[in-house]
């Protein structure tokens, strides 16, 4: 266990030697230029959703043979089926025609030339004066514009039989008053719901984030050190440093490769948010409002903090691993007890969030393996006490120590057994007999 | 001033790779480790090389044990060759060098200087995994050596080299040797050995069998050879009859005899005198280190009996 005293500036070159080699391979460059572009997709994708369903216009032509309706009806029609924005623009979802009476024959016509895509017809009744409606269309009967404009006519109706009972427009629009008030009627307004919905992303987001790290880094480690020992260049290498500088060079190394393709892929991510408003804007006239809603720096600080020390805690652990094989083929298999641990801290937090404060998740956030995950999503979405963070973060260091010692020993052994399948047994054996 | 293993044990599990074994090398001097595969050849190198550490005895190197040395005290050549493929060969010597503590531009100087007298500059630029197997050969050789050691500690560094190569290589050690380097290697081949080593040791088994200069090994049987011939009786019939000689080797130029410890050597010269034909030859020399090898370990035989623990075998 020598070589505390000279971790760098070996650690350093062999950390750098990774890296350089890990960024210039082609699977690097290909793989975060894809990954980035289809992060940058995906941030785009509601513009896209509101662009496409603003383009389905559905165009309404109203023909209204009924004498003494209201005069105010198309403007009632078209604000209940366009939304508050009375605007006829090209981006409401409905474009209404209101045509002088008696030109049905005309309308046919034209609806059967698809000039447009529904035809309201609205006539008096003879004997209740009520105002009956006939909607032609193909669009499906159980589709959104013919059950929202089946919905928007009920309105039409009563209006017409207030105004022919004498109540006034006037009277009719009228301004009322509405409260909505929480239960207990204090004065601390309700968490919104967009809010703590965007809060429960944010934290699940974040969570998968660290999860795909460690996976996928975790692996380029235990990848690295296997090359080494199917290459033999490890057999160099041992006379040149120390296992203690190979490992915290191929760990730093290989993170900070890591670290690069999320940032990168971070960087598209961010760009598209931040872009989402002007393009929103530039398509369709409206903005989208600020990105980023649930991020507070608490919830960074702690991502940046549980993300780092994770990926050092899987790390090492993959990097010991990695030493117990011979060829690169084998990393699969032999660092699978470890994938499955990540993948129960990885389900915990799943379920934890949706009984984010209950006593096991509270136990369990504190445990170093599954604390990256679980503290995560107390922070961002529940209550923590600093004291358990605090202790979460020491737990997660000692374990952090606990696992280079042991990684260090494992590796330091493992690194000269070659055969076609080590055991834990021997592993044990070497570690004792090794220095 | 010495490199010294004194006593020393290493238990693999249930293999005994090494039982108390002691060797002295002196600064300077070129030392071959003989052995059959198995016998702990590679062992003994990693012991030194601080890379295992021995369960009992003790390894210095001028009075200061081997955990205190700095680490590029020591030039390894291991037996198992490899590089990182992807990486080029200047980056990888220079890697290799810093690792040792040379600054990277000395270390791409000394590079340099070494492909070009290997007669391999161009491939400088090349990946690792571009270049033939004997070429690998001597990028590893560079490696090993490009932080200027003290000592060298070669792993069966001429094995797998075409003559040209292993002729380059030897030339480079000799030259390291006159720079005042120590150079420890192991071999499979006893020519190499004789042309090159001051001081051998055979190991069989885990234990040194015989140790010392190469001429104290070759005595180190008491036995003698004798070479003769004579004119007009090749089958010299009654060389075999002759108390305490036994028949080695027949050639072309003559036939090699054994002389049992006491007995001496002139008796032959006397009955190939006696025998009536004009004595063309009578040469009287130690055995071969080839032979000697026999008689200590009893086989030449090459066959495999790993060190590692028997199930993490290859």
């Amino acid at each position: 266990m020598s070589g505390w005293r000279t971790l760098f500036p070996n650690a350093w070159y062999i950390a750098v030697r990774e890296y350089r080699g890990r960024v210039r391979t082609r699977s690097f460059i290909v793989g975060t230029a894809l990954l980035a572009l289809v992060a940058f997709a995906a941030t785009q994708l509601p513009v896209l959703i509101d662009y496409t369903s603003s383009t389905s216009q559905t165009r309404l032509v109203v023909l209204a043979q009924a004498p003494g309706m209201p005069a105010d009806s198309l403007t009632l029609l078209s604000s209940q089926l366009n939304g508050q924005s009375t605007d006829q623009s090209a981006h409401a979802a409905y474009a209404i025609t209101w045509l002088a009476p008696g030109d049905e024959a005309a309308a046919q016509k034209d609806l059967e030339a698809a000039k447009f895509d529904a035809l309201l017809l609205i006539v008096r009744d003879a004997t209740t004066q009520d105002l009956t409606f006939t909607l032609r269309t193909d669009s499906p009967a159980d589709g959104r514009s013919v059950s929202q404009i089946t919905g928007a006519l009920p309105s039409l109706e009563i209006e017409d039989r207030l105004f022919r009972a004498g109540t006034s427009t006037d009277a009719l629009r009228a301004p009322f008053s509405l409260t909505v008030a929480p239960v207990s009627g204090s004065s601390q307004p309700a968490k919104d719901l967009s809010q703590e919905v965007s809060s429960s992303l944010l934290s699940t987001g974040l969570i998968v984030l660290i999860f795909m790290a460690i996976i996928t880094y975790g692996v380029w480690v235990a990848m690295s050190v296997a090359e080494e020992k199917g290459s033999r260049v490890m057999e160099l290498m041992l006379n040149a440093t120390t296992p203690i500088q190979m490992l915290a060079g191929k760990v730093i190394g290989n993170g900070a490769a890591g670290l690069t393709q999320y940032g990168l892929i971070l960087g598209a991510v961010c760009g598209g948010l931040i872009a989402q408003d002007p393009i929103h804007k530039a398509l369709l006239g409206t903005g989208t409002g600020t990105p980023f809603g649930g991020l507070s720096p608490s919830v960074l600080i702690a991502f940046a903090v549980f993300f780092v020390l994770g990926f050092l805690l899987y790390s090492l652990l993959y990097a010991a691993l990695g030493s117990l094989v011979s060829r690169q083929e084998d990393v699969q298999s032999a660092t699978s007890p470890l994938m499955m641990l990540i993948m129960v801290g990885y389900f915990m937090s799943v379920f934890a969030l949706q009984s984010i404060d209950d006593a096991w998740v509270r136990i369990a956030s504190l445990v170093p393996f599954f604390s990256p995950y679980l503290m995560l999503a107390r922070v961002s979405t529940g209550h923590v006490e600093i004291w358990e963070l605090a202790l979460a973060v020491l737990l997660l260091i000692a374990a952090i120590a606990v696992a280079l010692f042991l990684a260090a020993r494992i590796y330091s052994a493992g690194v000269l057994l070659y055969g076609q399948r080590v055991g834990l047994r021997q592993v044990f054996r070497a570690a004792r007999v090794s220095r | 001033m010495a490199l010294i293993i004194d006593s020393v044990s290493k238990r693999f599990g249930d293999v005994q790779a090494l039982d108390g074994i002691s060797l002295e090398v002196k600064p300077g001097e070129v030392f071959g480790f003989l052995g059959a595969n198995g016998a702990g050849k590679t062992t003994a190198m990693r012991l030194v090389l601080d890379i295992l550490r021995p369960d009992c005895g003790s390894i210095t190197w001028n009075g200061t044990p081997n955990t205190e040395l700095p680490r590029e005290t020591w030039g390894y050549l291991p037996e198992e060759r490899g590089l990182y493929a992807k990486m080029n060969v200047l980056e990888q010597l220079v890697f290799f060098a810093k690792l040792h503590g040379v600054k990277g531009k000395v270390a791409e100087r000394e590079a340099r200087d070494w492909l070009t007298r290997f007669r391999i500059p161009e491939y400088a630029d090349r990946r690792a995994e571009q270049l033939s197997k004997g070429n690998q050969q001597k990028i590893q050789f560079i490696a090993a050596i490009i932080h200027d050691p003290q000592i060298l500690l070669m792993d069966e560094p001429f094995t797998g080299l075409d003559p040209v190569n292993a002729s380059l290589l030897k030339e480079a050690f000799l030259e390291m040797k006159n720079q005042g380097k120590t150079i420890v290697f192991s071999t499979h081949q006893m020519e190499t050995v004789e042309e090159l080593c001051e001081s051998i040791a055979i190991l069989d088994r885990g234990r040194v069998v015989v140790g010392g200069s190469v001429r104290d090994v070759r005595r180190s049987t008491g036995r003698q050879m004798v070479r003769v011939a004579v004119e007009g009786d090749p089958e010299m019939a009654w060389l075999g009859a002759l108390n305490g000689v036994t028949v080695t080797r027949r050639v072309q130029d003559y036939t090699e005899a054994e002389v049992s410890p006491g007995q001496d050597p002139g008796l032959i010269l006397q009955a190939a005198l006696d025998s009536g034909h004009k004595v063309r030859h009578f040469e009287l020399t130690d055995p071969s280190l080839e032979q000697v090898f026999i008689e200590h370990v009893g086989h030449l035989d090459t066959s495999e009996r790993t060190l590692a623990p028997k199930a993490a075998r290859k």
